[in-house]
């Protein structure tokens, strides 16, 4: 990370990084590497799909304003998460997602993981974290039409990002406890967590009937009255 | 020389996750023991006898790990009792407490890291990447603050128009949704506001600089390079399979010889460096108070 001052670097890295090295590890990973060193390659992998887009940020122009309001619904979706059990942030991150863009909700998910679990507790599951989480912002983000038209379609986008989250992180703890990824190993991990995925289902449905009507139309007002 | 939390975040960084990661993908017991003897003595060296309940979790939550490990895996060849009918094998009470070591150690490390990098930290490091996340980021962080007054703000003066009636739960959930509201409100207005003093003042005209008061000593220098080399020559040795150990059916330790040690001694001195580091700098404290 220490050398990308330059323009040039990051220039060279936003091409390198998914037409190099990222092909180039996968196609190593059977060769030369033993299976036990999933876990590390996986975390690499992960670590090297977040610089990608957070180097890639620089150049997009999301606008000044637009960026403010990220930082407003990182901020809200970070307090949120010290509630206790259930967790708004998927709720908000969709929310801001849908009427922010796909660019914007990766961030409010990717920043909210880090910037959460500074109280939560940082550990090797943050980029894992802020992976997910941005996934399930930049898909809401691609699917806004769709979802601001219908109700239903966005609670069943919920719900599945709930199970999808879940599921994202079950890789991290299949390859971390096993130091190694099957089939069946991942099945076995995600049966134990079933409880856990529903909670994450039911509280981004609960957060998502909640706070669609009031935080939607203040967005959509925000943008509306500014020109976004 | 500085100590080690005031050295330059981007050192610190690279040493404390190389040290927790190569901690997290080995299973040499004896790598992993010196890890968590090591990682729990930084911890203590720096906040002393503070954090007691930290302690008892850390070293509280493996102990029962290694118990437990038995009972749910059922590898390994010498049994030492059992119960229900199923053994409980000394191997897998060994592999038990193992993974309940490198789990201490890796707590430790990272409750370190998390206590060194505060966010301004971060946001150094964030500065290298993209210098517009790096503002998202900060202002991302005084918002913090910031919403949570506003809220007690929103919250007292609710209370003052009358709007809640004392222990009513509906009620209480009710106003804080208002309050949320409101929060929500005046925050997407104030955000907007921002962003157009700031572009105002010509933010995104043309390239800008950021202050930090972060630089790059020799110490710094040596620091990073000390530990490329040393996690370098273990992780060679880790993917040479120097330090592999067999724990089913039959408990095999790796062979001992000379690069075995020399990965151990390596790793060795890649988690003592912090120590070293706090350490020196507390001998030259004393040593400058004895000379008053």
């Amino acid at each position: 990370m220490l050398v990308i001052r330059s323009e040039k670097i990051r220039r060279l890295l936003r091409i390198a990084l998914p037409f190099a090295i990222m092909p180039a590890i996968v196609l190593l990973l059977p060769l030369g590497i033993q299976s036990q060193y999933y876990a590390l390659v996986s975390f690499i992998m992960v670590l090297l799909a977040l610089l990608l887009f957070l180097a890639g940020f620089e150049r997009r122009d999301l606008g000044t304003r637009r960026m403010i309001l990220v930082s407003v619904m990182t901020a809200l979706s970070v307090l949120g998460r010290l509630l206790p059990l259930i967790k708004p942030i998927t709720a908000l991150t969709v929310l801001s997602a849908m009427y922010l863009g796909p660019e914007a909700g990766f961030l409010v998910g990717a920043l909210s993981a880090v910037l959460s679990n500074f109280v939560m507790g940082q550990g090797p599951w943050t980029p894992f974290q802020m992976l997910a989480w941005g996934l399930i912002g930049l898909f809401a983000g691609l699917l806004a039409k769709p979802l601001q038209r219908s109700p239903l379609l966005l609670y069943t986008y919920g719900m599945l990002s709930g199970v999808a989250y879940s599921m994202l992180l079950d890789i991290w703890t299949t390859v971390w406890t096993y130091k190694e990824f099957t089939l069946h190993e991942y099945a076995a991990a995600i049966s134990t967590a079933v409880p856990l995925t529903c909670l994450y289902a039911v509280s981004n449905l609960l957060f998502l009937i909640v706070l669609r009507k009031p935080i939607g139309d203040k967005l959509s007002r925000i943008r509306k009255k500014y020109g976004l | 020389m500085r100590d080690f939390e005031n050295m330059n975040p981007a050192a610190v960084t690279v040493h404390l996750l190389l040290t927790a990661c190569i901690t997290i993908f080995c299973m040499e017991p004896f790598l992993l023991g010196i890890s968590m003897l090591c990682g729990i003595a930084f911890f203590v060296m720096r906040n002393g006898r503070k954090h007691i309940g930290f302690h008892i979790g850390a070293i509280g939550m493996p102990v029962l790990f290694a118990l437990l490990n038995p009972l749910w895996n059922q590898h390994g060849t010498t049994v030492l009792f059992f119960i229900n009918q199923r053994a409980y094998t000394a191997e897998a009470l060994f592999y038990g407490c193992v993974t309940g070591i490198r789990l201490c150690a890796v707590l430790y490390w990272f409750r370190s890291f998390s206590d060194l990098m505060t966010s301004e930290k971060l946001f150094y490091l964030f500065r290298y990447l993209s210098p517009k996340l790096a503002l998202v980021f900060s202002m991302t962080v005084r918002n913090l603050t910031l919403f949570r007054q506003q809220m007690q703000k929103i919250r007292l003066s609710q209370r003052a128009v009358g709007l809640y009636r004392e222990g009513h739960l509906i009620d209480d959930i009710r106003g804080e949704l208002r309050i949320f509201s409101i929060l929500l409100t005046w925050a997407l207005e104030n955000g907007i506001i921002t962003a157009n003093s700031m572009a105002a003042r010509g933010y995104g005209l043309g390239k800008r600089t950021s202050f930090t008061y972060f630089r790059w000593h020799a110490g710094d220098f040596a620091l990073l390079i000390c530990t490329l080399l040393l996690s370098g020559a273990v992780i060679c040795g880790i993917a040479k399979g120097v330090t592999e150990w067999q724990f089913y059916p039959v408990c095999a330790p790796a062979l001992r010889n000379l690069p075995y040690f020399a990965v151990l001694a390596a790793y060795t001195l890649l988690a003592l460096l912090p120590l070293i580091c706090e350490g020196k700098e507390a001998l030259t404290w004393k040593r400058l108070q004895s000379e008053i």
